[in-house]
């Protein structure tokens, strides 16, 4: 595959080669820029954005008991003589999974609104919906001021030469991948 | 006595509001989640959250709610259960219970409340209430001859924690068709400050309850947008916003704090003396030529001791609440958002709505609020139509009142559903005496 990509290439000017796979990335861009928004608006819902940890559960544990020794039972009947320290940790796995809560956005799918008919009231149709006028003020990313240039790459926004280079240096497609 | 109490309870996503009715305050306000420091492994409770000693550096948080809604049931009554027996102390089972959900609640999470209360904690009744009429109860019953109470109706704006609601409410009940919601409060806020300050000074993406706290202490709306990121703009003494925060180190102070609260507070002269900068520009440098002996250098900031400074930042985050499509998101401002729950309503009320907008929730207590919002509104409505803004004298603890009050009139009793007819009828049927 490798080599059909260098036989097109071949006959293009150098030049032409530089720029396509930033031409590429540019025409996708707008795809991955709106998930970068979407990403970054559920970010602030978060509780605890900055920790990628897993809940130890500990104070559960004791709850978790009786129902645990089930699932040893159900799913790994057959490795049951053999080593128990990892039994015990993919069982536990599984049993914070099923304890979980579930997320509102779960609940609200399960609650199926959509089908009410379209007099009711819902969650869904409270919603205030999109602004009447579509212009938006832009703050530079950097300091915070009025920013006048979007970056090329990902599509966020600086005010000045600066903040562009911090913002190159620093944060430039972190949030877009 | 102990055979008719009324606990109210005004479960927030953020703080939850618990007393016994017919009181003024709640007895308890406290978070509505747990936290485990990383120090420990221990879950801390709500009531250990809020005393000084605890440390909640880098704490992981748990809440039950999320985007407003209950979703962690277990932990949720973990929380109730401590606050009816070491906070309030009561026995429920010899009490009633008045209790707010969110607007919209789902009928899911409706029956597990009420599995939770009649079941698990087997209190003799329950009223569940939103908190739009609750607001609304308490404002007509203060000012009698306001025009809230005259007509009956009244425009409640709850900015809350997990998001804003404006809904109008009618004969002391939420018309549930005109309610409008923002997918934004208090919690977006601090996230959104949290990530602006760790990206420019320090990391402290961890630390929700530091940055709530910079939040209530230096965030206000400002009147001028365009006028203050010029001020902001500015460098040393002439720049009216900027204000540093100190960290706590841990040893000698566990909170943060506000390096100068006077410096903190400029912003709110400067507003007084008028809307041209210049002007304000000269007597606030005379002011402070006065006022202060030390130098400008205190505005620098010092990486040695822990500590950040804001300027703009200060007002760029409420302001995400008047204009939400400036963080991306594709939802109306917060005036919009009242023009739009007003104009699903009756033509008729149209004049009384705009008349009686009551602003409450936690995110109210922004300085300038109200101020902001009015002239935000006013070129949007008709201009045969007053718009009057009121703001209660304590924004959080208005839905609790108005449950208190509620909760203390003669024929609360009679509008409970009971543990027996819950029993005979379930869940579903006996929500339909909420009409909800």
């Amino acid at each position: 595959m490798d080599d059909d990509v260098s036989n097109s290439l071949r006959r293009m000017s150098t030049r032409a080669r530089k720029v396509a796979p930033k031409m590429a990335a540019a025409l996708a861009s707008t795809d991955n820029r709106t998930q970068a928004i979407l990403a970054r608006l559920e970010a602030l819902e978060n509780d605890n954005p900055g920790a990628e940890i897993v809940e130890p559960n500990d104070d559960d544990d004791d709850a978790a008991a009786a129902s645990l020794d089930e699932d040893d039972d159900l799913v790994f009947h057959k490795k049951h003589p053999k080593g128990t320290k990892r039994k015990t940790r993919q069982a536990k796995a599984l049993e914070t999974a099923k304890k979980a809560p579930r997320t509102f956005l779960e609940l609200l799918h399960d609650a199926n609104l959509e089908s009410l008919p379209p007099h009711v009231p819902t969650y869904l149709r409270a919603a205030v919906g999109p602004p009447s006028s579509t212009c938006r003020r832009h703050f530079c990313t950097v300091c915070g001021f009025s920013a006048k240039y979007t970056c090329v790459r990902c599509g966020m926004r600086f005010c000045a030469v600066r903040c562009q280079t911090i913002h190159n240096d620093t944060r430039c497609l972190k949030f877009v991948a | 006595m102990s055979s008719n109490v009324v606990v109210v309870l005004d479960n927030g996503g953020g703080l939850i509001k618990a007393g016994i009715a017919g009181e003024r305050d709640p007895a308890t306000v406290v978070p509505n989640c747990t936290a485990r420091p990383l120090s420990s492994k221990k879950h801390l409770l709500p009531d250990q959250l809020l005393s000084p000693t605890s440390d909640l550096t880098s704490a992981i948080i748990r809440r039950p709610f999320d985007r407003g809604y209950l979703i962690n049931h277990d932990l949720q009554s973990t929380i109730w259960s401590h606050i009816f027996s070491s906070l309030l102390h009561i026995t429920p089972s010899s009490s009633s219970l008045l209790l707010t959900e969110p607007l919209f609640n789902l009928p899911s999470i409706q029956r597990t409340t009420d599995e939770i209360v009649f079941e698990e904690f087997n209190f003799k009744s329950l009223f569940v209430s939103d908190s739009p009429s609750l607001v609304h109860l308490y404002e007509a019953s203060r000012r009698p001859y306001d025009v809230v109470s005259k007509a009956q109706c009244s425009l409640v704006v709850d900015v809350g924690f997990s998001f804003t609601h404006a809904a109008p409410v009618f004969q002391n009940f939420t018309v549930n068709y005109g309610v409008k919601r923002m997918d934004l409060g208090g919690k977006a806020l601090t996230n959104y400050l949290k990530e602006l300050v760790s990206y420019r000074s320090v990391n402290v993406m961890d630390e929700t309850f530091l940055i709530d706290d910079v939040k209530e202490k230096l965030c206000f709306v400002s009147t001028d947008v365009a006028r203050d990121l010029q001020i902001a703009r500015r460098r040393g003494s002439d720049n009216h916003f900027r204000c540093t925060y100190v960290l706590p180190d841990g040893i000698n102070h566990t909170k943060g704090f506000v390096k100068d609260p006077i410096e903190a507070q400029r912003y709110l002269k400067l507003s007084e003396n008028g809307d041209l900068p210049s002007q304000s520009d000269e007597t606030d440098e005379a002011d402070q030529t006065e006022a202060k002996s030390k130098p400008s250098e205190r505005n620098k900031v010092d990486l040695t001791k822990n500590e950040f400074s804001l300027s703009n930042e200060r007002f760029l985050v409420p302001e995400m609440i008047f204009r939400p499509a400036d963080l991306g998101m594709n939802q109306a401002g917060l005036a919009e958002c009242i023009v739009r729950a007003v104009n699903s309503c009756h033509p008729h009320l149209h004049p009384v709505l705009y008349e009686s907008i009551i602003l409450t929730g936690g995110s109210t207590l922004f300085p300038g609020f109200a101020k902001r919002l009015e002239n935000e509104l006013r070129p949007l409505v008709p201009d045969v139509y007053q718009v009057k803004i009121t703001t209660q004298e304590d924004p959080i603890l208005g839905v609790w009142r108005g449950g208190s009050l509620l909760a203390s009139s003669p024929d609360f009793d009679a509008m409970c559903v009971t543990k027996s007819e819950y029993e005979e009828l379930g869940s579903a049927r006996c929500r339909r005496r909420f009409f909800r």
